[in-house]
């Protein structure tokens, strides 16, 4: 396996039901992502294409076969590191957005933060930087259903990169948008890319694959066609641009949680001093 | 773990202030169930301290030997109550009250022989008085102010009674004295010698009511109604110190003069009270029984409106496992909603019970007794029925399949 390898999936197979209502959704599938690849998964309806991306955003489990993440065997992660691993190391993007209608957009964003033990400011000011990146920093105390869909799903986005993850799972973010929705939204996944994260994206529209680095065919359960557009080595690779973000400071979210606690606090202090 | 569970604690304050309505009634299902509890133990308690401030007020020499059941449990209670013999069948005899009386150790010996009847003055008849049967040695050992007159003694000849002060009034419409008037019982004249002040203790250790009571000696009680039943022999013991010595002396004696029957109880102490509040133990017993029941509904009421919770939220639960909770961020959440509502509902029914416990010391003579004990009991107690009604819904929503509840989309 390859350093740079993020995720390797070995002979996984997925199975519904039992003797005559069996059915797979995956079938031996293998696949290997490497680090800063944009892929794009295709295929008809019922090809095994958001079972896959359920299993690798730990949201499933595969009735057969290894799935390796980071290195690690997921079979031999407890349910409890997997949430964790959810909350930290994967954003995930839905077609239907998949806001909490009763929470403002702001705590919509900040949700993954909560089970990664960010106290309430830092949450929300992490979640209000993230905001301000996709423009929707003015509506931060909107509600959900006030918002359009190409915005509630700008507010998906932000929520899934709020945690600063390694993957981003995107199961056809653009299915209910417009053209123009759908185009402000690829900028944005493209602009995520190129600082270095992994994105699995399925859809359905195949002008659409223009932004990817691959582009994976599926058909009943497996690959059909696996087409890579950019070579391994000219991936953008998160680590550099981890450091040059470190740098700068005004991109709140990128700063480390101990940094951005003792930010907290010292603000805590000189309210009081006032 | 401390921030998480900060967080929890706000999300279910938002749960339950979004939907405020519902909140409430289920709240209002717990501060019933506890308010009643919380009446009972407040009136037990009461009753409990009238009866252990009289003993401490008439001294800590006080030995009381009482008949005792021959099954000491509830069903003998729940008999006696149920009988048409209001007052317990007595096995203890004025033999037994000379036995204990001849005893080194004992400075007073007073029989207690309550029976009811008609007295009648010229004026006025009354049924059901409560007539107390006992000797001279009864001002020795509980310390009774006189309005007027004296207590009956040996010298006062076997027709003397002294009366209550409410009996007084009520007999001969006066609050002036009645000494040396006469009433009837049972068609024999009895002069008044005595009229006692106002006692205002209606639950005491020798259960009679001494403001409505008449007091007559025992042996001309005895001669009145042809069979008395001593329910009560009280006794004052020469030194405090020794008070288990003496009482064991007076077990040894009466066991000896009775042929080794063992069929009464010599207490001490706060012993005493005991027997004086059983009938409210069986009744507090009941009531707390009921009590029980509607605190259980009101706990079923919570278990209920979080099930309506976690089948509402269905799509909050997939949301939030996909972004990283854990089973058990979920557990906890719903947990802490159905926690917090229950214990809403005990402190709305703390302060409730306590509103309704004050409205009755005003019509009765229990005053409120409030302690921390009850307080912490009834604290504890709501958030037991919070852990029991509201564990069931909360592992239904932390077990919940993410991609399932993803797909019920509002």
């Amino acid at each position: 396996m390859g350093e740079n390898t993020i995720i390797e999936l070995k002979g996984l197979t997925k199975r519904y039901g039992y003797g005559d209502t069996e059915s797979f959704a995956l079938k031996d599938f293998d696949l290997t992502i490497k680090r800063g690849e944009f892929i794009m998964i295709m295929g008809p309806s019922g090809c095994g294409k958001t079972t896959l991306l359920n299993i690798v955003g730990l949201l499933d489990r595969a009735t057969k076969g290894e799935y390796i993440l980071n290195g690690e065997n997921v079979a031999s992660i407890s349910a409890r590191r997997q949430a964790k691993l959810r909350a930290k190391k994967i954003g995930f993007i839905f077609q239907n957005f998949n806001l909490i209608e009763d929470l403002p957009i702001l705590e919509n964003v900040a949700l993954p933060l909560v089970y990664t033990g960010y106290s309430k400011t830092a949450r929300l000011k992490n979640a209000s930087n993230a905001l301000k990146r996709f423009h929707l920093q003015e509506r931060e105390y909107y509600f959900p259903y006030q918002l359009s869909g190409g915005q509630q799903q700008r507010v998906a986005i932000a929520r899934a990169i709020v945690s600063d993850p390694e993957i981003i799972l995107a199961d056809e973010p653009t299915g209910n948008l417009d053209s123009r929705a759908s185009h402000i939204v690829m900028e944005e996944l493209k602009a995520i890319h190129e600082e270095g994260n992994t994105i699995i994206m399925v859809t359905h529209n195949p002008a659409l694959t223009v932004y990817a680095t691959r582009v994976i065919n599926m058909l009943d359960g497996h690959i059909d066609t696996d087409v890579k557009t950019v070579a391994d080595a000219n991936l953008p690779q998160p680590i550099s641009v981890k450091i040059k973000k470190r740098k700068k400071p005004e991109i709140e979210i990128e700063t480390p949680k101990s940094e951005e606690r003792k930010k907290t606090k010292k603000r805590k202090k000189s309210r009081r001093k006032k | 773990m401390a921030l998480l569970l900060k967080t929890h604690f706000k999300l279910a304050k938002t749960a339950i202030k979004e939907n405020r309505t519902r909140s409430f009634l289920t709240c209002l299902g717990i501060a019933i169930g506890v308010a009643s509890i919380i009446l009972i133990l407040s009136l037990m308690g009461s009753i409990s301290n009238l009866v252990k401030n009289e003993i401490s007020e008439i001294g800590s020499d006080l030995i009381v030997v009482r008949p005792s059941s021959t099954k000491d449990s509830v069903t003998s209670i729940v008999e006696e109550l149920t009988s048409s013999n209001t007052f317990q069948k007595s096995n203890l005899s004025l033999n037994d009250v000379s036995t204990i009386s001849k005893l080194e150790d004992v400075a007073a010996v007073a029989p207690i022989s309550i029976s009811v009847n008609t007295v009648d003055s010229e004026k006025n008849n009354f049924t059901s008085v409560p007539i107390l049967g006992t000797n001279e040695d009864f001002v020795k050992i509980e310390p009774v102010a006189f309005k007027f007159g004296s207590f009956i003694n040996k010298n006062t000849g076997e027709k003397t009674v002294v009366l209550g002060s409410t009996l007084s009034l009520a007999l001969f419409n006066t609050i002036n004295s009645t000494v040396g008037k006469t009433v009837t019982i049972m068609g024999e004249k009895f002069m008044i010698i005595g009229v006692l002040d106002e006692i205002d203790k209606s639950i005491n250790f020798d259960n009679i009511d001494f403001d409505n009571a008449l007091i007559m000696d025992i042996e001309s009680l005895d001669k009145l109604t042809g069979s008395t039943q001593i329910q009560q022999i009280n006794i004052k013991a020469n030194n405090t110190d020794s008070l288990s010595k003496v009482s064991t002396e007076i077990k040894d004696a009466l066991i000896e003069s009775k042929h080794g029957d063992e069929n009464f109880t010599v207490s001490y102490g706060d012993d005493i009270t005991h027997p004086a509040s059983s009938l409210f133990t069986v009744v507090s017993g009941m009531l707390t029984a009921v009590a029980t029941i509607s605190l259980v509904v009101g706990g079923i009421g919570v278990m209920n409106i979080m099930l309506v919770s976690v089948a509402e939220r269905n799509h909050e639960i997939g949301v939030r496992k996909a972004v990283g909770a854990s089973s058990r961020n979920i557990l906890m959440q719903f947990l802490f909603e159905a926690l917090i509502l229950s214990i809403l509902g005990g402190i709305f029914g703390l302060v409730l019970g306590y509103i309704l416990a004050f409205l009755i010391s005003i019509i009765t003579p229990f005053a409120p007794h409030i302690s921390a004990e009850i307080v912490l009991i009834t604290l504890a107690t709501t958030f037991c029925v919070g852990i029991i009604f509201g564990i069931y819904p909360a592992i239904k929503a932390a077990t919940k399949n993410p991609i399932e509840s993803l797909k019920h989309y509002r």
